[in-house]
């Protein structure tokens, strides 16, 4: 049974919408990342669920009640803040034992739940400083310790890690996948890093301008973008999008044609405009029938990355081993491995074609009306 | 050259601090001298005997002890009033959204746009209606008139400085809307509420004006207007009985000072930076 259920929530601000017609449901133990851009409403889901804010329209439920109007900490939730919101005042011992000792534990239960904390946060060296005389890794464990302590239904998190530099912040990723594997609890967990969401989440909320997106597994987000907004938000360096139109059984832009499977063909509107997504992973310089001019190249060590240009002056890019180095003005044959071509409507933020199975569903008709009023 | 300057600014900082000082020195010296000694002239610096005797009648002769207690009642009360109700209203101005809030602020600081003059005949005749006219609490009343307005813009800045995330924190953490301002912004807002009070108890003690209009028997006195009254007349000023009461006067700001003034200066920057 789910034990996280959005429905319908409509949030507004003033006149300004911040969330519509948003419905998620999470599943009990499940690790759900809400990914997006800065402003899609995220931390305001977050908030709502956490009974900080509360939606215009819509209901919540946890665990099968609806909490629309149960008090944030009647909610059996625990929450991790950005900024970790520390109670500066009090020590790492008192910070964590603060929400046990809301709900009325006695004083030795709370000692031995703090200690049994900080062992696993590996916090007991600790407890006696200030937030302040902590470092920014120690201070995220302490957040997560407090929410720990009292073992809530459910764990919110909003951009945990997103203060701390690149190191610490993938180390406490593994931690924190390590934790939830060990603990088993239902976590939704904000970000706007898609790394993070993609490794950690057992399924992804992608959102944009207060609308759900995509709600998915990583490997069907990534693989079957919902839209042209998923396509291009989630993978580095991001999927290429080229506007051109079918005609026969070929994608053409600027005179040239580009090869496409049939299946995928006969789902696209026929003889239309269309947009082609590829991902640069998938583009390779050689071997293929458009005609490019290498412009820039960025070696990462591992592999570089490519930029080429097409006639009509549209920018790809392609990502290689690295190796042979091709040089700036050089002219290729570009090539696109058809399996993992992708077309989409045209328009802004255009769904995705299916090649198998159906659509779906909630996605792409928040997608639909999306397009539709731009 | 740059041991000259540093030597010409700390002449200048001493000799401000010493014609700030040189009053209140001399009110101490004056208070301790016999009554012959004080209109010698040449005047002597340092009393050449010195004498308590001035205090002495002060505290049994005159009503000073009535007038102190008065004052000691009226700037506790008021500051805890204006503490309290500045607390609130700051909360409310910075964490609640709703409409005419900034008007509010700004409307709040009228008060000081007009000179207390015109203000205090309305004030007392209020008082008269509500039956307080001659007592303390008409003065307690009127001081938190004038001391909350300067609190609550105090406390706003301080309130502001507190993040909302702490607070969320504390209402995920099962505390009620009471319980996280108590146990979460308060602890934060310390500073500023010790900086506030001793604003408004300095305030309230020094304050006269009011005092005078709005209580006129000794009973209800503060030091103020008791000490004025009782000590200056149109033909006699007690000098050394003034000096003395004027020294006992200044002791408690003085104490009190000592022990905070760390927080009071921390208060007066609260605008600019955070602490
Ligand atoms: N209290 C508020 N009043 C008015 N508008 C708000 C309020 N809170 C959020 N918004 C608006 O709602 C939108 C969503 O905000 P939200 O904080 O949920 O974004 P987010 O996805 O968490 O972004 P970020 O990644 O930057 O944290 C933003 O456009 C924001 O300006
Ligand atoms: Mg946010």
């Amino acid at each position: 049974m789910a034990e996280v259920v959005l429905k319908d929530i409509r949030k507004e601000f003033g006149t300004f919408v911040a969330l519509e017609r948003l419905n998620v449901a999470i599943n009990a133990g499940e690790f759900v990342a809400l990914l997006g851009p800065s402003g899609c409403g995220k931390s305001t889901t977050l908030r709502m669920l956490a009974g900080l804010d509360f939606p215009t329209a819509g209901e919540i439920s946890i665990d099968g009640r609806v909490v629309n109007d149960v008090a944030p900490g009647k909610r059996d939730i625990a929450m991790v803040f950005q900024s970790y919101a520390l109670y500066p005042h009090m020590t790492v011992a008192q910070n964590i034992a603060y929400p046990l000792k809301k709900r009325g534990v006695a004083r030795p239960e709370r000692d031995a739940a703090v200690a049994k904390t900080a062992t696993l946060l590996q916090l007991e060296p600790l407890l006696n400083r200030k937030p302040r005389q902590l470092s920014g890794g120690q201070q995220q464990r302490v957040a997560l310790g407090r929410a720990l302590v009292r073992e809530p239904k459910v764990f919110l998190l909003d951009e945990p890690l997103s203060n701390l530099d690149a190191k610490l912040r993938s180390y406490m990723r593994a931690e924190l996948i390590e934790l939830h594997r060990r603990i088993g609890k239902t976590m939704v967990y904000v970000t706007h890093d898609q790394l993070e969401a993609m490794t950690m989440a057992d399924r992804i909320a992608v959102m944009h301008d207060g609308r759900l997106q995509q709600f998915d597994e990583p490997e069907i987000i990534y693989n079957q973008p919902a839209n042209r907004f998923v396509a291009g938000f989630i993978g580095t360096p991001s999927m290429n999008q080229l506007e051109g139109a079918i005609a026969g059984s070929s994608f053409v832009i600027n005179g040239e044609q580009v090869p496409i499977n049939r299946a995928l063909y006969e789902q696209a509107l026929k003889d239309g405009p269309v947009v082609l997504g590829i991902r640069p992973e998938n583009v390779s310089l050689s071997g293929g029938s458009l005609p490019a001019t290498v412009r820039l190249v960025e070696n990462a060590g591992h592999e570089q990355i490519v930029t080429v240009e097409i006639p009509g002056g549209h920018r790809l890019l392609a990502r290689e081993a690295s190796g042979q180095r091709p040089s700036v003005g050089q002219t290729c044959q570009i090539g696109f491995d058809a399996d993992f071509i992708h077309l989409f409507q045209p328009g802004e933020n255009g769904s995705r074609f299916e090649t198998t199975g159906q659509a779906h569903v909630i996605p792409m008709q928040a997608q639909r009306s999306a397009s539709d009023e731009s | 050259m740059r041991i000259l300057r540093k030597l010409g600014f700390n002449l200048f900082t001493w000799i401000l601090v010493l014609l700030v000082a040189f009053p209140l020195v001399w009110m101490i010296l004056t208070s301790l001298k016999p009554q012959t000694e004080l209109f010698r002239i040449p005047p002597t610096w340092l009393p050449e005997t010195v004498t308590f005797e001035h205090y002495w009648r002060l505290l049994t002769e005159t009503p000073f002890l009535i007038y102190f207690r008065n004052s000691v009642v009226l700037a506790t009360t008021t500051t805890v009033f204006v503490v309290v109700l500045g607390a609130i209203g700051a909360y409310s101005l910075v964490r609640f959204a709703y409409r005419g809030r900034e008007t509010l602020a700004t409307l709040v600081l009228f008060t000081y746009l007009l000179p207390s003059v015109v203000l205090i005949i309305p004030l007392y005749l209020m008082m008269v209606e509500l039956g307080l006219s001659n007592t303390l609490a008409s003065l307690v009343l009127a001081h938190t008139t004038f001391a909350l307005p300067y609190a609550l813009w105090l406390l706003r800045s301080f309130m502001e400085g507190v993040p909302e995330d702490l607070e969320s924190a504390a209402l995920v953490d099962g505390a009620s809307r009471m319980g996280a301002f108590r146990d979460v912004i308060l602890p934060q807002l310390l500073p500023g509420i010790i900086s506030t009070a001793l604003f408004t108890f300095i305030l309230s003690w020094n304050e006269y004006l009011y005092a005078l209009v709005l209580v006129n028997s000794d009973a209800v006195r503060p030091l103020t207007t008791g000490v004025m009254t009782m000590l200056i007349s149109a033909f006699n000023i007690e000098w050394s009985l003034l000096m003395a009461a004027s020294v006992m006067m200044s002791l408690p700001l003085i104490v009190v000072f000592a022990f905070l003034q760390s927080y009071l200066t921390r208060g007066f920057g609260a605008g600019a930076v955070k602490g």
